[in-house]
């Protein structure tokens, strides 16, 4: 039995088609990655499998449950942890836990055990009496992620969960996911950190527009587009202008500068680094690093999605 | 984890209550001193009940009973129209959609906080009328009772409002006053039922706040326009009808 089981799900709102006919399953254990651009669909797909909104037609199961004539019982299995840290600001994070817990059915003593680890998990147990209200940004993003917890979920959705996240925040929601899947608890991750994907996910799933344009391996995928390779190199001396000199080197198909680094994007590294190291000659230049790299999850992303880059960052077409 | 799917129904209802209570719990901890809850709950209904009541030559005493019917529309009627909009804005209000409880019980805990604010606050006006005006209760428990209902049937009317997908606690409160206005002068509150144009009394029948008022009446004077089991039935199957389309508007809205 699969932990997520989703099958020739369509979802209309009036004429626009947000979901065409998706499928895929997630196994028990599973850390699946599920990415695109805004407006792609990912938030639609995250509400039908927790029961929140209804699909127009196709069907999903979790652990077995149908999430339409069965949801109460697929919910109890499940942490979410949505991109909004919705906890409330008017109680405090021990009240906060409380709640969460009573909702998920989970028994007076077992609530309190549970809610004390979490907390001191994320480093908030000596501030439970204080309201959220007064929580930074982190803290909030903390609690929240406590509260998804507290029924221990077999299967734990969580929707953007590092997103804009202070230092220390970061880390110590990235230790408490990486213990939950070494625990065996199967993780639903959107999140438009794609390096973050590529370092936690078994799978990933990119979709696009309603589509799901591919489903893999972070590696399988990136061996599907072996014609994004790059060099990364630098220069004793840099400057922006000798970035257009380097884009027209041969079987260069893009180039990028990212601090004192360069980036050219090309099928035939080897061609690529006789071209810069004839610039360098040319040009009085040292090169004092050079590197050849794969194509990463991101190229992968950008190539099945339609999006650009645009100076060191992705921008969106649709 | 236990699936629920092999327990019995007995365990089921007494998780879903349990969380019902847990949504009340929290609605009152947060909502229950929140200044427009304070304003349309308590000194709304205040104020617009001595609009009316100074300059009647009737004693303040009989006036206790139609205080206590706007008190509890208005009060019972004002939690949810406020949280709901609030919720959703701040997103809380995804937690409930996805708890692992029936639709049934999310409007139930809600209708519940609303309920409970109603009861409370229309004591005021019941012990005023005991302490300062020797007002006589002549049936107590038909009193109990009528509060009861009324409170409940006008709790779930602002959850059923509430369910308008909407972050704007303005919009929301629009809506409700259309209506909850207009039935304070047609339920025989102010204007005794009997007194007013036959269209005018056509209507009341169709208005829940006829029957709450009337069993009050009866609870205080004995005499009432219908038989209290009648305004009981009444208070029963409207509360049926509002939980039913208030199940169903958050269906809707939610997909």
């Amino acid at each position: 039995m699969n932990a997520i089981e989703v099958s020739h799900i369509i979802k209309r709102f009036g004429p626009l088609t947000a979901l065409d006919d998706i499928s895929f399953s997630v196994s028990m254990g599973e850390t699946f990655g599920f990415l695109g651009p805004n407006g792609a669909g990912k938030t639609t797909t995250i509400r039908i499998l927790t029961g929140i909104s209804a699909p127009t037609s196709g069907m999903a199961t979790i652990f077995g449950h149908d999430i339409e004539h069965d949801i109460i019982a697929a919910r109890q299995s499940m942490g979410i942890v949505s991109e909004t840290s919705n906890v409330y600001d008017d109680l405090t994070a021990w009240q906060n836990m409380m709640f969460s817990a009573e909702l998920y059915h989970v028994g007076r003593s077992e609530r309190e055990k549970k809610s004390a680890e979490l907390l001191t998990l994320f480093g908030l147990y000596d501030r439970r009496n204080d309201l959220a209200h007064g929580y930074s940004k982190g803290m909030k993003r903390r609690l929240t992620l406590a509260m998804g917890l507290v029924n221990s979920p077999r299967l734990l959705f969580l929707d953007e969960p590092t997103s804009g996240l202070d230092v220390e925040s970061n880390l110590i929601i990235r230790d408490v996911i990486t213990d939950l899947i070494r625990e065996g608890v199967t993780v639903f991750l959107t999140t438009h950190n794609i390096e973050e994907a590529n370092v936690m996910c078994d799978r990933v799933a990119i979709i696009n527009k309603g589509h799901i344009a591919a489903i893999d391996a972070p590696e399988r995928l990136k061996k599907t587009i072996q014609s994004v390779q790059s060099i990364e190199f630098s220069f004793d001396r840099s400057s922006a202008d000798q970035l257009d000199d380097l884009r027209g080197l041969p079987t260069v198909n893009d180039a990028r500068k990212a601090g004192d680094k360069f980036k050219l994007y090309t099928a035939d590294p080897s061609t690529v680094i006789d071209g810069v190291m004839s610039y360098a000659r040319s040009h009085n230049l040292k090169v004092t690093s050079i590197t050849t790299l794969g194509p990463s999850l991101e190229d992968v992303f950008i190539r099945l999605t339609g999006l650009q880059r645009a100076g060191g960052t992705i921008h969106a077409i649709d | 984890m236990p699936s629920i799917d092999h327990e019995g129904w007995t365990v089921r209802l007494s998780r879903e209550m349990s969380a019902a209570w847990a949504i009340a719990k929290k609605d009152m901890r947060i909502y229950y001193l929140k200044p427009n809850i304070i304003v349309m709950g308590i000194l709304f209904p205040l104020f617009m009940f001595l609009a009316f009541a100074i300059g009647k030559n009737a004693p303040p005493g009989t006036l206790i009973p139609g205080l206590i019917a706007i008190t509890l529309l208005f009060s019972a009627s004002s939690i949810e129209p406020v949280s709901i909009p609030i919720e959703r804005r701040v997103k809380t209000f995804d937690r409930l959609l996805a708890a692992p409880i029936s639709l049934h019980s999310l409007v139930f805990g809600e209708s519940l906080s609303g309920f409970l604010y109603s009861l409370g606050i229309a004591c005021l006006p019941l012990i005023v009328g005991v302490t300062v005006y020797s007002t006589k209760i002549v049936y107590a428990p038909v009193l109990l009772l009528a509060m009861v209902l009324t409170g409940f049937c006008f709790a779930t009317l602002g959850t059923l409002f509430a369910a308008y997908p909407t972050e704007n606690v303005g919009e929301v409160m629009s809506m409700l006053n259309t209506v909850r206005l207009p039935l304070i002068f047609i339920s025989g509150v102010f204007i005794p039922i009997a007194a007013m144009p036959l269209v005018g009394q056509e209507i009341a029948f169709i208005s829940p706040l006829t029957y709450g008022n009337d069993m009050i009446e009866f609870a205080y004077t004995g005499t009432s326009m219908f038989s209290p089991l009648l305004d009981i039935a009444a208070l029963i199957i409207f509360i049926l009808i509002f939980q039913f389309v208030a199940n169903r508007l958050y269906k809707k809205f939610n997909e």
